[in-house]
């Protein structure tokens, strides 16, 4: 269940695409190795074994989720509040860059010879 | 705004709710007959495990779309901080103009000042010229074009010239006739030294304060005027031109 999107990243931050949030199999897996019904005892041993460490995998599957979930960039705000912020930086943008060319070109030298 | 959930809020709940549902699904698995969920309940459950399973593959998608958005933001507030960067430079550059102009200013106000004062009182050149000749004339102020080491002039009466004038020749009752006519030549200027000069050097030009040069002849000292005189004028002459042709001056 890997989304895959095309992207170029910088380190210590991640891509959805390398997200690996594989959860439904393996509980699957788990939900199904318990209703298995095993008549000799050895082969039930060994099969609570694997379920244990189904479980344990599925644990560590949902916190590695997590952490990758946390080094995604980008998304500390909800999509609405991320657009909103853009267009305020755009527009800071334009302003400071109007101020600029106000300033340099306020007053010409050669012009204004008198 | 604060109402709304963050993306990444949202995710992680959503992991939290897939962790419950697959929790409570697994212990229904291994609980005894009685405790055992409907067959309905569970097959909601299952729904609801897989409803939330597609809602995280669709946020993710979001937030990938919010990962692009981040992009542009990074370059945009690079951009911002190259403008503030020019915006401080040239700020710093204008306060730097407007210090030196103020400062210029202030200097070309006092010099018109002290031009409107010299407007006020004028001098003319000549005179001006005539004074630093004369003082200038003892070679107190600089050594004469001429001096050497080992020339004997000097610009302080030297212990000769001492012993030569009315002091020196007060116990000397020989030459006190010299002395009284001495007296009303010393009264214009110092006598020069004849006499005691070496042989070496019988005629011993001197240099006096008012700019004469006085020849030793004998035991007496004879005034070169002439010579002098028209070095004098030549000089003030020479000096004249030369203040007219620099420009500094007023012509009066």
């Amino acid at each position: 269940m890997e989304v895959a999107e095309q992207n170029t990243e910088t380190k210590k931050r991640l891509t959805v695409e390398e997200l690996q949030i594989e959860i439904l199999p393996v509980i699957y897996e788990i939900i199904r190795s318990i209703e298995k019904d095993h008549h000799e005892t050895s082969a039930k041993t060994r099969e609570s074994q694997d379920c244990a460490q189904k479980v344990l995998e599925l644990q560590k599957r949902l916190d590695q989720a997590r952490v990758q979930i946390r080094l995604l960039p980008g998304i500390e705000f909800s999509k609405e509040q991320q657009l909103n912020n853009l267009e305020a930086l755009k527009t800071q943008l334009r302003l400071k860059q109007e101020l600029l060319h106000k300033y340099r070109y306020m007053y010409s030298f050669q012009s204004h010879k008198a | 705004m604060a109402s709304q959930l963050s993306t990444k809020e949202k995710l992680l709940s959503l992991i939290d709710d897939i962790e419950l549902i697959s929790k409570e699904m697994i212990e229904n698995a291994i609980a005894p007959k009685h405790l055992k969920l409907s067959c309905s309940d569970y097959a909601q459950r299952t729904q609801l495990l897989v409803a939330k399973d597609t809602e995280l593959k669709e946020t993710l998608k979001l937030a990938s779309e919010q990962a692009k958005i981040d992009e542009k933001m990074d370059i945009l507030k690079a951009e911002v901080d190259r403008q503030d960067q020019d915006i401080n430079q040239l700020q710093k550059q204008l306060k730097e103009a407007e210090q030196i102009l103020s400062t210029a200013i202030y200097q070309a106000n006092q010099k018109l000042q002290s031009i409107h004062r010299a407007n006020k009182r004028p001098v003319s050149s000549e005179e001006l010229i005539k004074f630093a000749h004369r003082i200038s004339a003892s070679n107190a102020v600089c050594a004469p074009l001429t001096w050497q080491q080992g020339d004997p002039r000097r610009p302080y009466p030297t212990d000769i010239e001492m012993r030569l004038g009315f002091l020196g020749r007060l116990s000397d009752p020989i030459n006190g006739h010299l002395l009284q006519q001495q007296n009303n030549i010393s009264e214009l200027h110092r006598s020069g030294h004849p006499g005691d000069i070496p042989a070496s050097q019988p005629n011993q030009f001197a240099w006096h304060p008012s700019g004469e040069i006085h020849m030793s002849v004998g035991q007496g000292s004879v005034q070169v005027d002439t010579r002098n005189h028209k070095q004098e004028t030549e000089d003030v002459e020479v000096m004249s031109t030369d203040s007219s042709s620099s420009s500094s001056s007023d012509s009066q």
